[in-house]
């Protein structure tokens, strides 16, 4: 690990003028990616500003949902009694990712903002466009299983390994955000942006912008969250989907369904919503939608056959999972 | 800043971009444990302000103010807490690296709700997790301890080192603070195959704090091997302490030594090298073809590299019988296919490495984490040009091994570099060291075909094994001839051909792993034998009946016509083993299918000798004091096999004593002549028999001084109790020789469930019958077997060391390389046949290794009965089974 300075201010606006101020400075949240990736030799910032007390770790009541303070930590907030009762997709994505240690210390702030685990760009050695704007991308070709299959570009194929921004880009969420200019709200599904041909951009966010909040509404309907993975546990999603469907007498009046593992971005399925919206909460219905959803997908070719096998697994998966929100006498 | 460790107040600063973990062994909180230093793995959990937290991510400036409790905390060896009690009586860890942090996280539970979930944050390489899960279950419930066991031959008494690690009292190689210590880390390199034109060292020199650079212009040239054995002449000697070509990215390039870590790497950055790129060749099969690149082409089979100019460092072709394929021609069935296997990670959770510094008279003293502390020492003295005796070798309790740590990685720099400086020097690897710069299982390619009669009777057997050893071909020799023994002659067949050949390829060598390439060419031979019994319409439990080798009859490998000499049936079991899983399978657990999924059954088999061939030594001596102490002293090391609690054992039962009676010294090369090591599963068989022979010897002695029965105060005597103060001081010797080897075998048998939609494998039912002899602690074997188990389920189903194109590791840390969790192990049912061996103590045979090798095959004979198709490719991961159950159009 190469030497950082380390700031630890009193206030999130000094914190935000303290990065702004240098281009090699970074915040530091929980620290759950950002410690490993020093280590890795993948991030070489020269500060690292501490903004863990900095942001509200209160999680309040808005008009019709809730502000988490970034710095809330990803236990507490899966915990919450109003995010288990009035938002269980968020509180069930949480808890299928990382570990309790983890969820002990990853915040709400930084959660969304992790990097992807994309194993080219965690090795310094190889080439990536997204760690070394221009070098390359050697995830294409190569071992992709964990690879986009939606939104890539020629570029970049790697996907985004929250779950917990699966479920916050299915419902209606906010980001509340400090820059060296003052404050802004953007929505969280214009917060991450595809690879295109600037890859190492992850986010909309300028530097220096500090995420201080996020407002997540309360949906009307039922909520599902399913994760496919490579194992039982401990392991980022081959594909996720995080759903609320709001079904009146076998209508489907709203859609929200956001996809994990499948591109740059918490990929926000809004094919899929407007196939459904209006129409009837039936298999026939779900399996359309899906289908819609994944008329664009590409596989990338790699390793013993590619990420192929991942587009119908998306489209059982969404479908499963919206045969999940639904009561079975309507289904 | 200030803080609360464990409840006692403490100040300090740390350094910058410090994290916890570090800052917490800086205090001597050694029970802090470093498996992957990445949030993976749980090893370093401690509790911060109540909150369980991985101290390898936490900042050390966060914890200003805060408290903080580590294992060491919630109880000590004479009070333990409720937790720390249920993992001593549930025999909750082996090597026990991983329970610290396990014990910290499951400290905070309140409910056992879920537990594979909850405790999805803590890896396990030795246990298989049944024994934590019903450590947790019983700390939960606050279960009060139990009565404490017997401590002799068949008993279960708990580790001698038991209540130590479970509070983190118990040293391993790191956990001693040598002040004054240097730091060595190594650059590695970026290239899979290059030159070093030259290292411009200036720059690196220049850092404050480095003291000594060290290249291949300054370290011994010599060549050895990293893979050690009683013989040495077994490993080919191509590899250099530091090399001026280096041959898989990852490779050693040079040392800094410096005063600090930051500086060492720091001086390691700083390092200019001009490499001039080779052409690399990462496929096996390409690099025996002509015109392929050359790894090692000034090799000859005087370094025992039979054809460098082929890549090719053993080659074994031969039949006996008769024309095999004028045999398979002539035979009523004939089956089939070929299967390969992936590199596989030893992942103990304990990296490699070693602290070195000289002793007052200038000897060199090492302590390693190490399996082979003897056969360390021989080669580093070899190499340094040093006698025998001026090298010291020994370990404190190692963090798991599986044969990783039959190797030299670490010593040979550590030593160099306290010969240079004077100063002691520590140097331990990280997690994806471990990955791009140790060993991995050979992975192979593995072609059976199988002729039989019309009764399912074998007529001809032909193996085709191609392995790859990587850049260097430690261990390569000894895991191809094993490989190709006893998964062939554990069948009767007239005729056998075997074509057999190990290459090297620009990629991390391969190594020893549990079960020596014996599981490779199983999976094969048993898949094949799968094929024969659904082509037969016969059971397959009933065809392995008809063909296995009986009692008494001769093992005979495909390459000669002769049995190996030194092979006895000193107890035969695999009737029993097979008749153990078979019943137990049909019994059934009742576990149901999900709904939609298809279900098959499958079960294979495996036999293995009880100790590797050309001998294995194992020296050994206790000593009698007046007050009826014994102090034992044994060479070979501890790495959660349990060879400690046995040795107490075989010692209380023939000295009719108790364990508190019995001092163990273990694993140091001053403490008796000589130990060839802790591998090829030989700590009960060898070690444990010359503990045995020692113990005799010393019983004989005590009872010429006093005629009477031995008691554990002294001698009974017609007259009374002869106190041992009139009778000792005495002491014992024994040796062993492992001149002869007995066979252990193993069956496993498996119900699996596969949803076809997604390729999903779920395990219903796990079922493990074996022959250990007479068992000398049930549940501690019991162990044994199922982290084996564990360990071949990871290989079937989700372990694989991925390789880019340029040779790299792709997945070089714990959270993409899938070391099984606690969700991912079923509980597996473990049988022990009754037999006693006619070798071993007390009639035991060895059962480490073995029970890895059966299980794979096991798994992917039901995977094949459930689905139709049969998985060909380890590991067998969702997408590749879910391919299975696709169009042929599908396939790539």
């Amino acid at each position: 690990m190469r030497p950082f300075a380390y700031d630890r201010p009193d206030t999130a606006a000094a914190a935000v003028a303290a990065v702004a101020d240098r281009p090699d400075a970074a915040f530091l949240g929980g620290g759950t990616n950002l410690v490993d990736h020093l280590r890795l030799g993948i991030a070489d910032p020269g500060l690292l500003v501490d903004v863990t007390s900095l942001t509200s770790t209160e999680i309040v009541d808005i008009d019709g949902g809730l502000r988490i303070g970034a710095g809330v930590t990803n236990a507490d907030l899966a915990a919450d009694p109003r995010v288990r009762a009035r938002l269980p997709v968020l509180a069930a994505a949480l808890l299928s990712g990382a570990s309790g240690q983890l969820r002990n210390m990853a915040t709400t702030g930084g959660n969304p903002l992790q990097r992807t685990r994309c194993p080219y760009f965690q090795d310094p050695a190889s080439a990536c466009n997204k760690r070394v704007p221009g070098s390359g991308c050697a995830a294409i070709g190569g071992a992709t299983r964990n690879h986009a299959i939606l939104g890539a570009s020629e570029h970049c194929i790697a996907t985004h390994p929250s779950d917990m921004a699966v479920a916050l880009a299915a419902l209606d969420t906010q980001v509340r955000i400090l820059g060296p200019d003052g404050g802004r709200t953007l929505a969280f599904t214009d917060l991450h942006r595809l690879p295109g041909d600037t890859p190492e951009q992850d986010t909309e966010l300028a530097h220096g912008e500090l995420i201080t909040a996020i407002d997540v509404s309360y949906p009307r309907g039922r909520h599902a969250y399913r994760k496919v993975r490579d194992r039982a546990s401990y392991a980022f999603a081959l594909v996720s989907v995080a759903a609320v469907l709001d079904v009146v007498d076998g209508t489907v009046l709203d859609a929200r369904i956001a996809l994990g593992g499948v591109a740059h971005t918490p990929w926000r399925a809004v094919r899929a919503e407007d196939t459904l919206r209006g129409g009837p909460a039936t298999e026939e219905a779900f399996a359309a939608a899906a289908e819609a959803e994944l008329a664009d997908a590409r596989p990338q070719p790699g390793f013993d056959g590619g990420n192929a096998f991942k587009i119908p697994l998306a489209r059982r998966t969404l479908t499963a999972t919206l045969r999940q929100t639904t009561p079975r006498e309507t289904a | 800043m200030k803080f609360s460790i464990n409840g006692v107040a403490g100040s300090g600063e740390p350094q910058p971009g410090q994290c916890l973990r570090t800052f917490l062994r800086d205090q001597e909180h050694f029970e802090v444990k470093k498996g992957c230093d990445a949030g993976d793995c749980g090893a370093c959990s401690v509790l911060v302000d109540g909150a369980l937290v991985r101290s390898c991510l936490y900042p050390a400036v966060r914890a200003d103010g805060a408290e903080i409790t580590t294992v060491s905390g919630l109880g000590t060896p004479e009070d333990l807490h409720p937790m720390q009690q249920a993992f001593v009586d549930h025999f909750g860890f082996q090597c026990g690296f991983c329970t610290a942090g396990m014990i910290v996280a499951a400290s905070t539970l309140d409910s056992t709700d879920d537990l594979p979930r909850r405790m999805k944050g803590n890896l396990c390489r030795c246990t298989g997790y049944r024994s934590v899960r019903q450590a947790i279950e019983a700390g939960v419930r606050g279960d009060p301890p139990r009565p404490a066991p017997g401590c002799g031959v068949g008993d279960s008494p708990n580790p001698p080192a038991a209540r130590r690690v479970v509070t983190g009292t118990e040293p391993y190689t790191f956990d001693l603070a040598v002040p004054g210590s240097l730091h060595l880390r190594v650059l590695a390199a970026p290239h899979a195959h290059a030159r070093i034109r030259s290292i411009d060292t200036s720059a690196a020199e220049a850092v404050p704090g480095v003291v000594l650079v060290l290249t291949h212009e300054n370290t011994p040239q010599e060549r050895y091997s990293t893979g050690r054995h009683e013989h040495r002449e077994d490993d080919p000697d191509d590899t250099r302490m530091l090399d001026d070509v280096v041959r898989h990215v990852g490779q050693r390039v040079a040392a800094v030594v410096a005063e600090s870590v930051a500086a060492a790497e720091a001086g390691c950055r700083a390092l200019v090298v001009d490499y001039e790129v080779l052409p690399a060749v990462v496929d096996p099969e390409e690099a025996r073809r002509p015109g392929a690149p050359l790894l090692h082409p000034d090799r000859t089979p005087a370094d025992r590299v039979d054809e460098a100019g082929r890549n090719v460092v053993l080659a074994v072709h031969g039949g006996h019988g008769g024309d095999v394929d004028a045999a398979l021609a002539a035979s009523a069935h004939t089956v089939s296919g070929t299967w390969r296997t992936s590199r596989v990670s030893h992942a103990q959770l304990e990296t490699h490495g070693a602290i070195g510094w000289l002793e007052d008279d200038g000897r060199l003293v090492l302590r390693a984490s190490t399996q082979v502390p003897f056969l360390t020492r021989l080669e580093l003295a070899r190499l340094f040009g040093l006698p025998e005796d001026r090298v010291r070798v020994h370990t404190a309790r190692v963090g798991g091994g599986f044969g990783g740590k039959q190797e030299i990685f670490a010593e040979d720099l550590v030593g160099w570099a306290v010969l240079r400086t004077g100063r002691p020097v520590s140097y331990e690897l990280s997690r994806t060291d471990e990955f791009q710069r140790t060993s991995v299982r050979h992975p192979m390619r593995v072609g059976v075909t199988l002729g039989s009669t019309a009764d399912g009777v074998l007529t001809a057997m032909k193996v085709d094994v191609l392995s790859d050893t990587g850049a260097y071909g430690n261990h390569s020799r000894g895991v191809l001839f094993h490989a190709i023994a006893e998964s062939v002659s554990v069948y009767r067949c007239p005729v056998k051909h075997v074509d057999a050949e190990v290459v090297y390829t620009n990629t991390v060598p391969s190594g020893a792993f549990r079960g020596y390439g014996l599981g490779q060419v199983i999976l094969g031979v048993e898949s094949a034998m799968d094929e024969l019994a659904i082509e037969l319409g016969l059971d397959p439990f009933e065809l392995r009946r008809r063909n296995v080798v009986r009692d008494g009859d001769p093992l005979l490998v495909a390459q000669h016509a002769e049995p190996e000499p030194d092979l006895v049936w000193g107890s035969y079991g695999l009737d029993q083993c097979l008749d153990l899983a078979e019943e137990a399978l049909a019994r059934g657990n009742g576990v149901e299918p999900p709904p939609g999924w298809r279900v098959g059954e499958g079960m294979a088999l495996a036999l293995i000798t009880t100790v590797p061939p050309f001998g294995h030594v194992a020296h050994a001596a206790i000593h009698l004091e007046p007050d009826g102490t014994y102090r034992v002293d044994v060479g070979t090391v501890e790495f959660g096999n349990g060879s400690q609690t046995v040795f107490t054992q075989i010692v209380a039962s023939t000295l009719n004593t108790t364990v508190d009676r019995i001092v163990l010294r273990v694993a140091d090369t001053d403490a008796v002549a000589y130990d060839t090591g802790a591998f090829a599963s030989a700590g009960t068989a060898v070690a444990g028999k010359a503990l045995h022979g020692a113990a005799l010897d010393l019983r004989a002695q005590i009872l010429s001084r006093a005629d009477g029965v031995l008691e554990r105060d002294g001698v009974r005597t017609a007259a009374g109790l002869v106190p041992f103060a009139e009778i000792g001081p005495l002491t014992g010797t024994g040796a062993e020789f492992g001149e002869q080897r007995s066979l252990s075998s193993n069956v496993h048998a498996v119900r699996v469930a596969v949803r076809p939609e997604t390729g999903e494998v779920r395990i219903l039912q796990s079922v493990h019958a074996a022959d250990a002899g007479t068992v000398m602690n049930p549940e501690q074997c019991r162990g044994q077997v199922e982290g084996g188990v564990a360990q071949g389920i990871g290989s079937a189903l989700y372990e694989e060391v991925l390789i880019g194109e340029h040779g790299e590791v792709l997945n070089p840390v714990f959270r993409t390389y899938r070391v099984p969790q606690m969700a991912d192990i079923p509980d597996t049912e473990v049988y022990f046949a009754t037999t006693s061996d006619t070798l071993g103590p007390y009639g035991a045979k060895s059962m480490s290794e073995s029970p890895y090798n059966p299980v794979a095959p096991a798994i992917g004979n039901a995977i094949r009965r459930a689905l139709g198709a049969r998985p060909y490719e380890q590991p067998f991961s969702r997408d590749r089974v879910w391919r299975l159950t696709q169009p042929r159009i599908m396939e790539p």
